[in-house]
């Protein structure tokens, strides 16, 4: 017990003396969470697209208005198709609206309308995203111009409400989440080095000569660690809630707890890189190439995991992200979901201690030269 | 002189090479990472919600209520069913996630169609993927619009649009995820086959043998410039003709362009990379900058969300981040034909980068002297 | 009463013997002193010793325990200070030694130690920006932490000053009681024979055990009995002088150094340092750590920028032609700065490429400098690999692939054994009479002598200069050792 404790305490100095571990513990989430407050928006994008009527009646030019006054369209008029093609080519605008001749005279005969819509298909989203504004303008011009009396009427109507996160605000859920992104990042940064550090120094080598127990060297670097970890979770938590004013229906004892077992799944990972190698430059070629890119694309943030193909799902099993992804924003925007907590605290603990027994495994108390 | 100068370079690529290519590890970090990770982000990364699973509570269980949930269930996006009698289990079915979605049918369904009374269909949504709601509620309202139409006989006014989608007719969102990720792919092997050496030779002590020698600061950067550009570009040729063939991405535009272009975004890329190498005392310290470096130009490279969608000031950052024009250049050879005078505008804040960062990073290897 | 007993042990690495079939009885309350040749299996044995490596065959006890499965009991009765000293250097002084006295379940009663280390003003210092001397004590000293039945010294003496190696040897024979066994492996063949016992060990195997006093009386002489018992040394004529073109420079000094200075804030690492060495001088820096010389020395070849004057490589300044004046420079750095990842060879043909040797000569040049160096059975080594001897040898090759004119030496023989030091100076002095300018550093007094003249370096300034004759009249002693002693005890006091 003494002997851990003067482990510790040793690395705590160590992360006092190099400021690197404090930048990426604090520093590091400051900018990430700052970024995705303000630099990514996944609900209303805004599109330019162009514009482009060949009717001449003048009920029509009351839809061109109603183009220039969403706010979620920035339009252009353009006359000539060929133009449009041009600056999709040149990505000035996403896409355009074009009204041909007859298009009124349709309407008033009671019969459907075509109106084209062209869109630059390079970018699949923001393709979609011009359809559906599209759609959505066309109708509502429809219901309110001279030719309502002529649409049909709907028997069933859907009626859409939307739980736990009410006006669909994206950064509810893309706040909390990338916490997992992030605590990913800083549970493998800040430990990928440190064992390897002890062994390229010479470190290594002194302290096995001591009476140190294997236990005291892996718990020697868990725990302070974690405890930095976990300083750094609660510093992004207070910046989320208390900051940028994101909700929490949840329980900060529960989010606290499995945060932990996250924190303890992360840190794992980069400690085993650091024992299996021993070398910090592969070790920091490793973490740099596997520390980001996996856990933001396949966690769940962005890509909807239930639609991946089935091996592909289960690829993500091995994922500690995923699980906390999942967690957090349910606690974030729900509440304490029992089951939800249960369940991705036991797929959290697995491959944690799973790991833990790796790390004390590969922990050598022998030299190999 | 030139002649000499050429020899020393040479010879420092050379030991870059040898030094990169000689650990099988480290060979083979450099190529199995990125050609994994392709595959594996390539077959898995979809925008398309699919697998929808639904909880649903039929109050009128009349002929007309069941073939409304005979059509969700024929619907190719929707997979499992929970039907459920009262509000506690289809609220526990939404908490627990099981389900994405919920159905609720009122007992006033099918007498309100007979007597043509206006009737709604309350459709759920799980909020907390705020994508999937929105999406999946959408395709449920498709499928209550397509009802409309069967027993509304009589048609009205009413507006279709038909779409065109240039490039991609389709909207294969594989095409667009692809060539984004040999992007993304080239930045990380970029970074680190540039960022961490010189910081590793500081520690070694052989940076200071190689500032004795006669090498000037400028062959020392071309020296530390050319193997990882070489080895990152090869990396992106490998990458880009596995989409085209394995993935079936079509290639419209120059070849020659499109290697121009690589060329000169990974150049920017290693400047960098190397400025972040040269001002970095230890590896960690290295390792900290690329994150640091990495994770923005990731997320404000307009493919998570589009860059004209920032607030102003966030735009005008993204003028540094060499991934926004690398995508646009990318995405733009490969599916659009860019022509040489679109791609030269893109080429233009990338030398600029390349020359700034090169040059900054030259400039402190002479400073690091003090 | 035996401390270590082995019989008949065996370790190998690859196809390598690195310890082949030894046996060794290490006495109780002794200091037995540990030589050899570099490669010999000093550091294998040791690692052996105490636990750290696990033999392939053979019996090995140690304080009665067997160190692979009764480690744990054994290694609070071992003091051990491995040859990077295993301290943690961004820690301080003090922490480190609260951290070790936490380790080995020791009391913080660090009074005695401090006191012994003159340590006690620098508690709250950084261990890492310490000198190489105080960072030995320091090591020595968390090493005694707990009164260990057995210390174990693995080469602690590299690249230190004679004070601090007088101090050192001081320290352990008052701070040890006389049941401790203490086992010391060194490269300083003055301190082997001051011990009680000496081991001398060759091809992993002890060729020779018995009292110091036994083989010679004086130093000196025990120097070349070692010598002889390691295989013996012939003085050959220098291949790689032999093969050197002659050097002309005919300007006055090859070097010179003016009033070079460097200030850190308002601390002078180094002040008004001027010299001027001629063609085909040797000229020795010597000086305790910590006093400057290693600084000089970074600014002689711009590795550091002075914050006043300047230095002139075969008449160009370096600061205003850095290239040219390098191209004429071969440097030898203090600590093995090669690359450790490539292979002897892939070394010779890089440093070849560097210093600008065409292609078709680069090829002979480097055959040439294989067979001058004996490198022909390891040159597919990873250079990392090799024993430190011969990452010196490797280095030294690398520093004259070139033909340079002028030759930087920062403590060349530093950890090297006693015949590779000898064969490093045949050929250094024999390309000084081709002409060939040289600047070396060393803490081996002896090697001193070799120089034709020596600056003495304290505190930043030179304190004396002259032929080692001159200095040794001037300080009225018979050799170097106690020539640089008094000299720096007397500047110390004005």
């Amino acid at each position: 017990m003494k002997i851990l404790c003067a482990l510790i305490k040793k690395e705590f100095f160590q992360i006092i003396r190099d400021p690197s571990s404090i930048l990426i513990a604090f520093v590091l989430p400051l900018i990430s969470i700052i970024i995705y407050m303000y630099g990514i928006n996944l609900d209303t994008v805004k599109v330019t697209m162009g514009i482009k009527n060949d009717d001449a009646n003048p009920e029509i030019s009351t839809l061109i208005k109603s183009f220039g006054h969403s706010k979620y369209i920035n339009s252009i008029i353009y006359d000539n198709e060929q133009d449009i093609i041009k600056n999709i080519t040149r990505s000035k605008i996403k896409g355009a609206v074009i009204i041909p001749n007859d298009f009124s005279k349709k309407l008033s005969k009671g019969q459907n309308a075509d109106a084209i819509v062209i869109t630059d298909g390079t970018d699949v989203n923001t393709a979609n995203y011009v359809q559906n504004y599209s759609m959505q303008i066309l109708n509502q011009w429809l219901s309110i111009s001279k030719y309502n009396n002529l649409i049909r009427k709907d028997i069933v109507n859907p009626s859409i409400r939307i739980w736990y996160n009410q006006d669909l605000n994206s950064h509810y859920f893309i706040l909390p989440g990338s916490l997992a992104v992030t605590m990913t990042l800083i549970g493998i940064l800040l430990t990928a080095l440190v064992i390897a550090r002890e062994w390229e120094r010479g470190t290594m080598e002194a302290l096995l000569s001591t009476s140190v127990k294997k236990i005291d060297i892996v718990l020697g670097k868990y725990i302070p660690y974690f405890i930095l970890g976990m300083l750094s979770m609660a510093f992004n938590v207070f910046m989320c809630c208390a900051v940028f004013k994101v909700p929490f229906r949840g329980s900060f004892v529960i989010l606290f707890t499995v945060s932990s077992l996250f924190l303890f799944t992360s840190l794992g990972i980069g400690l085993l890189i650091s024992s299996i190698l021993k070398n910090q430059f592969l070790a920091s070629q490793i973490s740099i190439g596997l520390g980001f890119l996996p856990s933001l694309l396949l966690s769940g943030l962005m890509f909807p995991i239930n639609s991946m193909p089935y091996f592909f799902q289960y690829l993500t099993m091995i994922l500690p992200p995923r699980y906390f992804i999942t967690f957090i924003e349910s606690e974030f925007m729900a509440g304490t979901v029992w089951e939800i907590v249960f369940i991705n605290s036991i797929f959290l603990s697995v491959p944690g201690i799973i790991l833990f027994c790796a790390v004390y495994a590969k922990t050598d108390m022998r030299l190999n030269k | 002189m030139i002649k000499d100068s050429l020899r020393r370079v040479f010879a420092l690529v050379k030991k870059e090479f040898i030094t990169t290519w000689k650990d099988p590890k480290s060979r083979g970090i450099i190529i199995a990472m990125p050609l994994l990770q392709l595959f594996i982000f390539a077959n898995a990364i979809t925008m398309e919600v699919k697998n929808i699973d639904v909880v649903a509570i039929d109050r009128d269980k009349s002929v007309e209520s069941r073939e409304l949930f005979s059509k969700f269930e024929n619907s190719p996006r929707f997979r499992k069913f929970f039907y459920v009698d009262n509000e506690k289990e289809f609220k526990n079915k939404l908490d627990n996630q099981k389900v994405q979605i919920g159905l609720i049918i009122n007992n006033d369904f099918s007498s309100s169609i007979k007597a043509k009374r206006p009737v709604n269909v309350l459709i759920t949504a799980d909020g907390r993927q705020t994508n999937t709601a929105s999406i999946a509620s959408g395709y449920a309202s498709q499928i209550i619009n397509d009802y409309n139409n069967e027993i509304l006989k009589d048609k009205g006014a009413k507006i279709n649009i038909s779409v065109r989608n240039w490039y991609n007719p389709n909207l294969e969102y594989k095409w667009y995820i692809l060539t984004v990720l040999v992007t993304m792919l080239a930045l990380v092997i970029t970074l680190l086959l540039t960022a961490l050496p010189i910081a590793r030779e500081r520690e070694l002590g052989t940076f200071d043998q190689l500032i004795v020698s006669p090498l000037t600061s400028f062959e020392i950067l071309l020296g530390k410039t050319i193997p990882p550009l070489i080895i990152a570009m090869f990396l992106t040729c490998i990458m880009s003709l596995i989409i085209i063939t394995l993935f079936k991405v079509p290639f419209a535009g120059s070849g020659i362009l499109f290697i121009i272009s690589v060329f000169i975004s990974l150049l920017s890329i290693v400047g960098i990379g190397l400025y972040i190498s040269s001002i970095c005392r230890t590896q960690q310290q290295a390792i900290l900058g690329v994150i640091t470096f990495q994770m923005p130009a990731v997320l404000l490279s307009g493919f998570i969300s589009p860059i004209e969608d920032m607030p102003i000031g966030w735009q005008l950052l993204t003028w540094l981040n060499p991934i926004r024009f690398f995508i646009t250049l990318t995405k733009g050879i490969f599916l659009k034909g860019m022509g040489i005078e679109d791609a030269v505008l893109n080429f233009i804040p990338l030398l600029i980068i390349a020359s700034i960062t090169l040059t900054a990073a030259s400039r402190v290897f002479k400073r690091n002297l003090d | 009463m035996n401390t270590v007993k082995i019989k008949n042990l065996i370790k190998t690495f690859g196809n390598d013997r690195a310890v082949d079939n030894l046996s060794l009885d290490i006495e109780k309350g002794k200091i037995t002193g540990l030589i050899g040749a570099d490669g010999a299996g000093k550091t294998t044995l040791i690692r052996l010793i105490i636990g750290l490596l696990k033999a392939d065959s053979g019996e090995i006890r140690t304080l009665n325990l067997d160190p692979v499965n009764q480690k744990e009991k054994l290694t609070p009765k071992i003091g051990y200070m491995p040859q990077k000293f295993g301290l943690y250097e961004d820690l301080t002084v003090i922490e480190n030694l609260k951290l070790y006295a936490d380790l080995k379940n020791a009391s913080y009663n660090f009074d005695k130690l401090l006191e012994f280390t003159n340590l006690s003003q620098f508690q709250d210092r950084l261990a890492g920006a310490l000198s190489g001397g105080m960072k030995q004590k320091l090591g020595l000293a968390c090493a005694l932490l707990g009164e260990p039945e057995f210390l174990v010294l693995d080469e602690p003496s590299v690249g230190v000053d004679p004070i601090s190696r007088r101090d050192l040897m001081t320290m352990v024979r008052n701070l040890i009681s006389s049941e401790t066994t203490v086992l010391w492996s060194t490269a300083y063949l003055d301190e082997a024979h001051s011990f009680d016992i000496a081991v001398v060990m060759d091809k992993g195997n002890v060729i020779y055990k018995g009292k110091p006093y036994d083989i010679a009386k004086t130093t000196k002489e025990f120097e070349n009995k070692i010598i002889e018992l390691m295989g013996g040394y012939k003085q050959e004529k220098s291949l790689i002088a032999e093969s050197y073109e002659p050097v002309s420079i005919d300007i006055d000094c090859s070097v010179e150094a003016i009033h070079l200075e460097k200030k850190y804030g308002s601390f002078y690492a180094v002040k008004n340092n001027s010299f001027c060495i001629k063609r085909g001088e040797i000229f020795g820096l010597l000086g305790p750590n910590g006093a400057g010389k290693s600084t000089s020395f970074k600014m002689m070849c711009g590795l550091t920028r002075p914050t006043a004057g300047t230095a002139k490589i075969a008449g160009t300044d370096i600061l205003k032609n850095p290239s040219k004046a390098r191209s004429k420079l071969g440097y030898m750095a203090q600590k093995f700065s090669l690359y450790g990842n490539l292979t002897v060879k892939q070394n010779l043909e890089f440093f070849a490429g560097v210093y600008g040797i065409g292609l078709l000569n680069r090829r002979k040049r480097v055959d040439e400098i294989i067979e001058i160096f004996n490198f022909k059975d390891i040159e597919n080594h990873k250079s990392e690999d090799l024993p430190l001897g011969f990452k010196q040898r490797l280095s030294m090759a690398c520093a004259l692939i070139h033909n340079p004119p002028i030759l930087f030496l920062d403590e060349p023989t530093s950890g090297v054994d006693i015949i590779t030091r000898r064969e490093f100076w045949n050929h250094i002095i024999s390309l000084s009479k081709k002409g060939v300018t040289v600047l070396v550093t060393t803490h081996f007094m002896d090697e001193a002598e070799y120089c034709d003249r020596i600056s003495l370096f304290y505190k930043g300034e030179t304190i004396a200069i002259g032929s080692p004759e001159e200095l040794k009249q001037k300080a009225n002693a018979d050799n170097m050792e106690d020539t640089f002693i008094t000299l720096i005890k007397e500047s110390g006091k004005k």
